[in-house]
C-alpha cells in the first residue's frame, strides 16, 4: 500500500523574526515493511542554509536556517511510502518470544550481545521519563507479572490505557509531565505512549517512543477532509528473542499498514517534529495541518 | 630573628593524627620539606604572619576573586593563598607526570571510542549504562569528527595521597577545567611577598606550560589557519571562576565573550563585533557542556550559541574541550579502568585510584549494601555535595532511603571506599596546622603527546577535621611546588611575551558587548559624579546655614532639593505633594538617594550598575584600577558598618568618594586604547553628564527668581560642578544668569560646558565604524549633529527672555528639552546600530524539557 503524507507547519509570528534556526524530523524511515519512495521539504521563505543528517537512533534530521526578517514560517514535508506490514518479522511466528515471561525476559537482557546492549539503553531514564512514580509502577505490575509473557502484558497495558485514559487534546501539551497525565488520566497520543513506556520501563524491559503517522477513515459514506490528520506517536517494546514488537494504545491496536513511521528515540524530546530558536521579541502562533491518505486517492 | 620549628609545630596534629607530608609519624621532619621549613623558620612568627597578610591584601588589591553563590560575604570573595607551599620531589612528580600522561591518553581514547565505534561496550569491558546513563553523554555529539589529534586537549586530574604513601586520583576534569590561571597567580604573589622561602630550592617553573598552552589553541583550529581568530566563552561575571576566565583572556590576549556576542550564519561561528561579523576558529570555553548550543541541548540556555554544534560537525570551528567531553567525568569509569588501560595499552594502570563498586552490577551492588556503612556512595554523573553520601555519618532512615534510590536506579551509583588523605601542613594565625589537601593538576594535548604543568593548584579543607576539599565551598589555596634536581630559571615575569599574542587591534574588531559595556560603564559614571558631586553641594549649604526649611534664608535650599529630585529622577522625593516632612528634615530623603541600592536614580544603584558592567570588562581594567574602585567600594561598605550618619560625616565619604572617582575616570583614560573601546565609554560619559546637567538647568535656570534668590542658585549651581571658579576667573564679576549660561551651556572652550561636551560626542560618535548597510552617515550621527546644529544657534538673549507673567523662561526651557530628547535619542541609536541586542532568543515551541 502506498501512502501520501504531507506535514505543514506554519508559524505566525507577531514581531519580526531577525532569524532562526531549526530542526526538523519529519522524514519517514526505510526499514522492513516500509519504504520511503519519494520526500520533499518545502520550506518558506528559502531558508539559507539545509543539510541533513542521520542522528545518533538512525533517525533523518535536517537542519536549515532562515537568516533574513520573517514574520511567518511554513515547513512542510511531503513523503510518499509504501507500507507493507507483512514483509515484517510477525511475533506470532515465534511463539519462545511471543510466550518469554518477565522473569526470563530480564534474565535473558543481562546478556551482552550487541541487540541487547542496544535495546539496553531504552531501560534507562530519559529527558522527559525520568523520576518514575511508585504509582506507575504499580500501575504496570498490574498487567506485568514475573511468570506472564510479556508480550501479553504489553497487549493488556496498551488496552487498559485505551480504556482508562481520555483522549483530550486541551489538557497537555508538549511541556505537560508524565506524572500530571497519568494523575490526570488524560492527554494525547504522545502522552499515552510514553505512560506505557515508563510503565514498561519501571519494570525493567526495554521502551522506545516511536512518532508517525496514521491514516484515518473517514465515517462510511463521507468524503475525507483534507489536513484533519495528525500526527501520531506509539510505543514499541523490545522482546528478547525477537526484537521490538510496536503498540498503539491511542487506538487500541498493533500497528499494521495504517502506521507510517517517521523516526523513534527514548521518548518525544528525541523526535519532535520541528523544533527551533528564534530571534525575536514577540510570541506566534502555530498551526498544523497533516494529510494522509493512499496515493491512489491523491488529487 | 628565626623561629624554633618546635613551636611552629605545637599542637599542629588534632586529635585525629593522619599520615602528613611534612611530619613523619615520630614527629622528625620528612626530608623533602626540610628545606623550605628551614626557610620558613629564618623568619619569625611576627614576620610569617605579616607576610601572610600581604599575600591576603595582595590578593585582595588584584582583585583575585572566586564567587561563592550565597555567600554572607558577598558575590567576590577574595582567594586566599596560604603562605605555606606543598612540596612534591622530583622522581615522585616524575611518576605522577607518566600517570597523568598515561590517564589521558587513557580518557581521550575512551571519548573517542564512546562518540565512535563503542568498541569498549560493544567488547563488554564498559557495561553500557556506565555511558548511556550519564547525563554527560550527549547523543547530539555522536559520531562528530575531529582535526586535533587528540579529542580530548585539557585534562585536570585531582590528587590526593593515599594510606600508601602513592598520589591517588580523586576527581577527573574534563569539561571546563578550571584553576589553571589561579595557580599561575598564586605562584606568582607567593614569589613576589616571600621570594625567600624558594632560597636554595630548585623549583619548577610553569611558564613554558601556558605558551605551550596558547600553541595548542593556535593548532586547533580548523584549516590550519597560521592566524586563528580564538575567543574565550565565559558564561559571565556570576560564575565562580569568573576572576580566571577574564585573568586568561589578558594573559592568552584573546577577546573574552559571551555567548550572546557570538553567532551562528552561513555554517560558520562569528563574533558581533562594532563594525561587522568577525568568523572565529577556535573556542576556549568555559561553559559546561548541557550550555552550549539552545537549538541541540539545553533549551534555556542562555550561554551558549544557537546551532554550535552544526558547526562543529562540519569542523568549521573547534571548541575545547570538545562539547561532550563531560562524560568522562564519570565515577562509574573507575571500577574499568584499569581493564580498559589494559585493552588499550597492554599495562596497568600507573595511578592508583579510590577502590569503587559500580552499583549496575548485581554483586557489586549486594556487597554495597551489606557493607553501606563503610562507604562514600556518588552519582556517577555529579560531584556537588548534594549527590555524595558519607555512609557512616547517615542514620539508619537515610541509608534505608538510599538504598531505596540505588534500587529504583541502580546504574547510577557508585561506592567508594573510604580513604584518608594525607594532611599537609597550613599556616594559621600563628602556627602551622595539619590540613587535608588535594592537588589539581593539569595536562594538555601537544602534538600527539600529553603535556603537564609542573606544578598546580593545591585546595586546603577550610577545617582540621573536614572531609571534604572545595574551593566552592570557600577555602584556603597553596602554591605546589614540584622540586627539580636541576638549577631553575628565575621566576618570569607572568606578563604574556608578546610574540604569538593576536590581541585586537582595530576598534572594528570590538565585541559589541564589550562595547555595550564600556558605553554604559560611562553611563553610570557619569550619573555617580555628578550625583555625588551635586549631594555634597547640597550637605556642604544644609551644614553652612543651620537648614531649617521655615526661614527664608534656606529658600535657595528647597529649589536646590527639588532640583536634585528631577536631576536624579526619584520622583515624587521632594517633589511629591506631602513633602513637607521631607523639606523638615531632608537628611533622611538624600541618605537613601545615596545608599539605597534599589532605588533606581540612587548613587548607590548607579555604581553597582557600574559594578555589573566593571566585572563585565575586567579583563581591560588594570590592577591600579582595579585598587582604586575597590578602595570606593571599602569606604561606603566602611561607611555603611559604623552607621553614623550625618551631614559631616556623610560630606566626608561624598568628598573622598569623588577623589577616588576622578583618580578612577583618569586610569579609565590612559590605561584602555581608544581601539580597544574607550570611545564608547567616553561617548557613555558624556551622554550621562550632558544629560543630568540639562535636568539640572532646567531645575534651577529656567524659574525667575528674586536677585538674592538667584545668586544663592548660581553659586550653587556652579559648585556643584566645580565651575565657580572658572566661573570666577572667565568673568570676573557679580553672578548673573547671563553670563553663567554663556560659560555652562554655549562656551566653546569650556569642557564641562554643554556645547563643548556634545561637540565632544560628535566626534566621538563620528570616529566609530560604519556598517555598509547603514548608508553615509548613521542614524545616530545625524541626531548629534542636530543637537549640535542646535546648540549653536542658541542666542543668550533669546534664551533670557521671560513669559508674560516674568515666572519663567519658557523658550530655555523648550530649547532645553529640545536636546535632552535628542541625545536621548542619540543614545538609544547608537544602542540599535552598535550593541543590537534587540532580538532576544526564544524557543520555537517552549518545550521546557529538564535536560540534566
Amino acid at each position: 500500500m502506498v501512502f501520501q503524507v504531507s506535514h505543514t507547519t506554519s508559524y505566525d509570528y507577531e514581531s519580526y523574526v531577525t532569524f532562526c534556526h531549526n530542526i526538523a524530523t519529519l522524514k519517514p524511515k526505510t526499514l522492513c515493511g516500509q519504504t520511503l519512495l519519494d520526500y520533499k521539504l518545502e520550506i518558506t521563505p528559502k531558508p539559507t542554509e539545509i543539510t541533513e543528517r542521520v542522528d545518533f537512533f538512525g533517525n533523518y534530521i535536517t537542519r536549515f536556517s532562515l537568516q533574513k526578517e520573517h514574520k511567518t514560517l511554513k515547513v512542510t514535508a511531503t513523503s510518499k511510502v509504501s507500507r507493507n506490514f507483512e514483509a515484517q518479522p510477525n511475533i506470532d511466528d515465534v511463539p519462545t518470544a511471543k510466550n518469554i515471561t518477565l522473569a526470563d525476559a530480564l534474565k535473558a537482557l543481562k546478556s551482552n550481545d550487541e541487540a541487547i546492549i542496544d535495546a539496553r539503553q531504552y531501560i534507562l531514564e530519559s529527558v522527559l521519563i525520568a523520576k518514575i512514580s511508585p504509582e506507575i509502577k504499580a500501575y504496570a505490575e498490574v498487567s506485568f507479572k514475573p511468570n506472564r509473557s510479556i508480550f501479553d502484558a504489553a497487549l493488556e497495558l496498551m488496552q487498559r490505557i485505551y480504556t482508562e485514559f481520555d483522549f483530550d487534546p486541551t489538557f497537555s501539551n508538549v511541556a505537560t509531565p508524565i506524572h500530571e497525565v497519568f494523575k490526570a488520566k488524560k492527554g494525547v497520543c504522545q502522552d499515552f505512549a510514553q505512560i506505557a513506556i515508563a510503565c514498561i520501563r519501571s519494570v525493567g524491559l526495554p521502551a522506545r517512543y516511536i512518532s508517525g503517522y496514521i491514516e484515518t477513515i473517514p465515517p462510511p459514506g463521507k468524503e475525507k477532509l483534507i489536513g484533519t490528520d495528525a500526527s501520531h506517536a506509539w510505543f514499541s517494546l523490545y522482546i528478547p528473542g525477537f526484537g521490538w514488537v510496536d503498540f498503539d494504545p491511542t487506538n487500541n491496536q498493533t500497528p499494521k499498514n495504517q502506521h507510517i513511521i517517521v523516526a523513534w528515540g527514548r521518548d518525544y524530546y528525541d523526535v519532535p517534529p520541528l523544533k527551533g530558536v528564534i530571534y525575536s521579541t514577540g510570541s506566534n502562533k502555530m498551526h498544523v495541518a497533516v494529510d494522509i491518505r493512499p496515493f491512489n486517492e491523491v488529487k | 630573628m628565626t623561629t624554633d620549628l618546635n613551636i611552629l609545630f605545637q599542637n599542629y596534629f588534632s586529635k585525629e593524627k593522619n599520615y602528613d607530608e611534612a611530619l613523619k609519624s615520630d614527629l622528625t621532619v620528612n626530608p623533602n620539606w626540610k628545606k623550605l621549613l628551614d626557610n620558613v623558620s629564618e623568619m619569625d612568627i611576627k614576620t610569617l604572619t605579616a607576610k601572610q597578610n600581604e599575600i591576603d591584601w595582595l590578593m585582595d588589591e588584584n582583585g583575585v576573586t572566586y564567587n561563592v553563590y550565597n555567600d554572607p560575604q558577598g558575590m567576590q570573595r577574595s582567594w586566599d593563598l596560604n603562605i605555606i607551599p606543598f612540596i612534591i620531589k622530583a622522581n615522585e612528580w616524575h611518576t605522577i607526570e607518566k600517570g597523568l600522561q598515561q590517564r589521558a591518553e587513557l580518557l581521550n581514547l575512551i571519548i573517542k571510542d564512546i562518540y565512535g565505534k563503542r568498541d569498549l561496550i560493544k567488547k563488554g569491558i564498559i557495561p553500557p549504562e556506565v555511558i548511556f546513563a550519564h547525563r554527560g553523554f550527549l547523543r547530539q555529539c555522536d559520531q562528530i569528527q575531529y582535526k586535533t589529534s587528540k579529542h580530548l586537549l585539557i585534562y585536570s586530574s585531582d590528587l590526593a595521597r593515599g594510606p600508601d604513601g602513592r598520589m591517588w586520583v580523586v576527581n577527573d576534569r574534563t569539561q571546563a577545567p578550571s584553576g589553571m590561571g589561579y595557580a599561575l597567580e598564586n605562584r606568582y604573589s607567593l614569589n613576589r611577598v616571600l621570594p625567600n622561602l624558594f632560597k636554595d630550592i630548585n623549583v619548577k617553573q610553569s611558564s613554558g606550560f601556558f605558551y605551550d598552552f596558547n600553541q595548542m589553541l593556535i593548532d586547533a583550529a580548523p584549516q590550519n589557519k597560521e592566524n586563528p581568530s580564538i575567543v574565550i566563552l565565559t558564561p559571565g561575571p556570576l560564575n565562580e571562576t569568573y576572576f580566571e576566565h577574564a585573568y586568561m583572556a589578558s594573559l592568552l590576549g584573546y577577546p573574552l565573550v559571551n555567548g550572546n556576542d557570538l553567532v551562528v550564519r552561513n555554517g560558520k561561528v562569528y563574533l558581533k563585533t562594532l563594525k561587522e561579523l568577525k568568523q572565529v576558529d577556535v573556542i576556549y570555553r568555559r561553559v559546561d557542556d548541557v550550555f552550549m548550543d539552545p537549538l541541540e541541548l539545553r533549551e534555556d540556555s542562555y550561554l551558549g550559541v544557537t546551532g554550535l554544534l552544526d558547526v562543529v560537525r562540519n569542523k568549521n570551528i573547534s571548541i575545547i574541550n570538545p562539547v561532550g567531553s563531560g562524560v568522562l567525568e564519570n565515577s562509574g569509569l573507575i571500577p574499568f579502568m584499569n581493564a580498559i588501560c589494559n585493552h588499550f595499552f597492554n599495562e596497568d594502570l600507573i595511578l592508583p585510584q579510590i577502590a569503587s563498586w559500580w552499583c549496575g552490577q548485581e554483586k557489586e551492588r549486594e556487597f554495597v549494601f551489606k557493607n553501606i556503612k563503610n562507604f562514600v556512595v556518588k552519582r556517577i554523573d555529579r560531584s556537588n555535595r548534594e549527590s555524595l553520601f558519607f555512609c557512616e555519618f547517615l542514620d539508619n532512615n537515610a541509608l534505608e532511603t538510599l538504598k531505596k534510590d540505588i534500587s529504583a536506579n541502580p546504574y547510577r551509583y557508585v561506592a567508594q571506599e573510604k580513604i584518608t588523605f594525607s594532611t599537609a601542613p597550613d599556616f594559621v594565625k600563628d602556627h602551622l596546622e595539619a590540613r587535608k589537601v588535594l592537588c589539581r593538576t593539569f595536562v594538555i594535548a601537544k602534538k600527539d603527546q600529553y603535556q603537564v604543568m609542573p606544578g598546580g593548584l593545591v585546595r586546603v579543607a577550610p577545617e582540621r577535621e573536614n572531609l571534604f576539599v572545595s574551593n566552592q565551598r570557600g577555602g584556603v589555596s597553596k602554591d605546589l611546588w614540584v622540586l627539580s634536581n636541576d638549577q631553575e630559571d628565575n621566576i618570569k615575569h607572568y606578563a604574556w611575551d608578546n610574540t604569538c599574542k593576536i590581541s585586537i587591534s582595530d576598534i572594528n574588531d570590538l565585541p559589541s558587548n564589550t562595547a555595550e559595556n564600556l558605553f554604559w560603564s560611562g553611563r553610570y559614571l557619569g550619573r555617580t559624579l555628578v550625583t555625588a558631586r551635586y549631594i555634597r553641594m547640597i550637605l556642604n549649604r544644609m551644614s553652612d546655614e543651620q537648614y531649617d526649611s521655615n526661614t527664608s534664608s534656606s529658600e535657595s535650599l528647597v529649589y536646590l532639593l527639588h532640583a536634585l529630585t528631577n536631576i536624579t529622577s526619584t520622583f515624587p522625593g521632594f517633589t511629591g505633594k506631602n513633602n513637607e516632612a521631607l523639606l523638615n528634615n531632608p537628611l533622611k530623603e538624600i541618605i537613601s538617594l545615596l545608599f539605597d541600592k534599589n532605588r533606581l536614580g540612587s548613587f548607590a544603584q548607579a555604581l553597582n550598575s557600574f559594578n555589573n558592567s566593571y566585572y563585565s570588562l575586567r579583563n581591560l581594567w588594570s590592577k591600579d584600577m582595579w585598587r582604586v574602585f575597590d578602595s570606593i567600594k571599602k569606604l561606603w561598605t566602611k561607611f555603611e558598618q559604623a552607621n553614623v550618619y550625618t551631614i559631616p560625616t556623610v560630606t566626608k565619604l561624598l568628598d573622598r568618594t569623588i577623589t577616588r572617582l576622578i583618580a578612577f575616570m583618569g586610569l579609565i583614560e590612559e590605561s584602555i586604547l581608544v581601539q580597544q573601546g574607550l570611545l564608547l565609554y567616553f561617548i557613555g560619559l558624556q551622554t550621562e553628564q550632558a544629560l543630568m546637567q540639562i535636568s539640572k538647568f532646567r531645575s534651577l535656570m529656567v524659574f525667575n527668581y528674586d536677585e538674592r534668590l538667584q545668586y544663592d542658585i548660581l553659586e550653587a549651581l556652579l559648585s556643584s560642578d566645580e565651575s565657580l571658579n572658572i566661573y570666577r576667573y572667565s568673568y570676573r564679576s557679580h553672578l548673573s544668569l547671563e553670563n553663567v549660561i554663556n560659560l555652562t551651556l554655549l562656551d566653546k572652550e569650556y569642557p564641562k560646558s554643554l556645547t563643548y561636551r556634545l561637540k565632544r560626542i560628535q566626534k566621538d560618535i563620528d570616529r566609530l565604524p560604519y556598517t555598509e548597510n547603514i548608508g553615509n552617515q548613521s542614524n545616530c550621527q545625524k541626531l548629534i549633529d542636530l543637537a549640535n546644529a542646535k546648540i549653536s544657534k542658541l542666542n543668550i538673549a533669546e534664551l533670557m527672555i521671560l513669559n508674560s507673567d516674568e515666572s519663567l523662561r519658557e523658550r530655555l526651557d523648550a530649547e532645553l528639552t529640545e536636546l535632552s530628547d535628542l541625545l536621548h535619542e542619540t543614545s538609544l541609536s547608537l544602542s540599535g546600530t552598535y550593541f543590537n541586542h534587540s532580538y532576544q532568543q526564544t524557543q520555537l515551541i517552549n518545550q521546557n524539557f529538564p535536560l540534566s
